[in-house]
């Protein structure tokens, strides 16, 4: 119907957006409402607990183990046996010791990380089931896997001048 | 009997001239959370609280689900906060003073010791719990549609916490902490075409260990550019997380698995025939 007046101003009528509900919401929300249970006091209560708990935990570690602090540092002084990087960095530095510093240290991480964040833009399953993505789950696993491997070699199997080092002959490992 | 009734009435009494009164009705906008009605409210109503919604599935619920860990490692970014500040009061960022300062704090400083000791196992605790956090999620699929973003989000958080972590590691301007950010600062070198830019920006120079420069540099970016921008997204980390219908909750059974359920209830309907 095409009408070919214009209402008045004053009788225009004024719309304020209440809600956008898209299509895909409707269905999540309808499946929600069947099983959901309210957020108060369900969901905050072991938010409660496990602040809690993380409380007690990081308490009994600061009475116990006393953080470290080394001699201060001093540019005229001979460097330590071994140079390390922070715990969580030491797998890059293990690779340092295979590949070039430009691989190893800044296009290897840089890929990773690019990686790791394109990982729902790559895998274009859409089930999130076990048995249905065991491809994504080997090649996540292996990832994971092969990190904490080179960050424990890095850690602990690594002497001066990063040679090969039993934990039990000699310890060059700080937090 | 009566005399215990009575002084019930007059606790009563007291408890409810207080809530009707207008102090606590401006602080208090609805009754306390035990009727669904105040339980909504409150969860829409308080500026902390909305970022969880007001209702959430009972399968996602489940500690075993998220283990808590994404919780957690907010819990120990505010904890981080709290000591962070904690020690700023004590802790004067030049090369001269930084490792006396942080002597001190086991020396002098009441309580410095335990909060230097929290603040130093959150902060390990934290890359750890995070890294969890990312396994966890990647293993129930909860980067699928529609919350690939979020993901995106989460691994610069992770990139974040790293940083965070290792510009605090020089702080205490001991040997350890020095030479682990020369060691990291000379992998920034290494960049192709930007690298020595990279390393003069972060070592604050053109020297190859770090300097009183470097110092300040790290610090700032410590106590306050990393934590500002962490701040910032993980706000909105936790916002898309509501906006998503809240935690994707437990994976549900395989194509096949359904198939196989399929069959099995036409076999049933045609054997009841």
């Amino acid at each position: 119907m095409a009408t070919t007046t214009t209402p008045a101003p004053s009788a225009q009528k004024r719309y304020r957006t209440l809600a956008v509900v898209k299509q895909e919401s409707v269905t999540r929300i309808e499946r929600q409402l069947e099983e959901s249970v309210f957020v108060w006091p369900h969901l905050l209560v072991r938010e409660f607990l496990a602040a809690v708990l993380m409380t007690i935990v990081l308490t009994l570690l600061s009475i116990f183990i006393a953080a470290p602090l080394h001699v201060r540092f001093n540019p005229n002084f001979p460097p330590p046996a071994v140079e390390k990087a922070p715990w969580y960095f030491l797998g890059l530095q293990e690779l340092l010791h295979y590949f070039p510093p430009t691989l190893a240290g800044v296009l290897l991480p840089g890929w990773m990380l690019i990686g790791l964040a394109a990982i729902p833009y790559i895998d274009n399953n859409p089930s999130r089931a076990y048995a249905d993505r065991k491809l994504a789950i080997t090649l996540f696993t292996m990832f994971i896997v092969f990190n904490v491997v080179i960050i424990i070699i890095g850690s602990f199997f690594r002497g001066g001048g990063w040679v090969w080092t039993w934990p039990w002959v000699g310890e060059f490992f700080n937090l | 009997m009566s005399e215990q009734k009575e002084q019930r009435g007059a606790v009563d009494k007291f408890s409810h001239s207080i809530k009707s009164s207008q102090i606590w009705r401006s602080i208090f906008r609805h009754g306390y959370p035990d009727t669904p009605l105040n339980q909504s409210l409150i969860m829409m109503g308080n500026v902390f609280l909305h970022l969880h919604p007001v209702k959430m599935s009972k399968q996602a619920l489940k500690v075993t689900y998220t283990w808590c860990l994404g919780g957690i490692s907010f819990f120990l970014f505010l904890v981080l906060t709290i000591t962070g500040v904690f020690l700023m009061f004590y802790y004067v960022p030049a090369s001269s003073l930084a490792y006396t300062d942080v002597q001190s704090m086991s020396t002098t400083i009441a309580f410095g010791e335990i909060v230097r000791n929290m603040h130093r196992w959150a902060a390990h605790l934290m890359v750890i719990t995070v890294s969890l956090h990312m396994i966890r999620v990647f293993y129930h699929g909860a980067y699928k549609p529609p919350r690939e973003f979020n993901w995106v989000i989460g691994v610069v958080l992770f990139l974040l916490t790293l940083l965070l972590s290792f510009t605090g590691y020089l702080l205490p301007w001991d040997e350890i902490g020095v030479i682990a950010i020369q060691v990291g600062s000379a992998m920034a070198s290494f960049a192709p075409i930007v690298g020595a830019a990279m390393h003069r920006t972060l070592i604050g120079g053109l020297e190859q260990s770090p300097t009183g420069n470097t110092l300040i540099r790290f610090y700032t970016l410590h106590v306050l550019f990393l934590p500002l921008v962490a701040a910032v997204m993980m706000a909105v980390h936790f916002w898309r997380i509501r906006k998503d219908g809240g935690a994707a909750g437990p994976p549900p059974p395989s194509i096949r698995e359904e198939a196989i359920k399929e069959e099995e209830i036409k076999k049933e309907l045609i054997l009841s025939r």
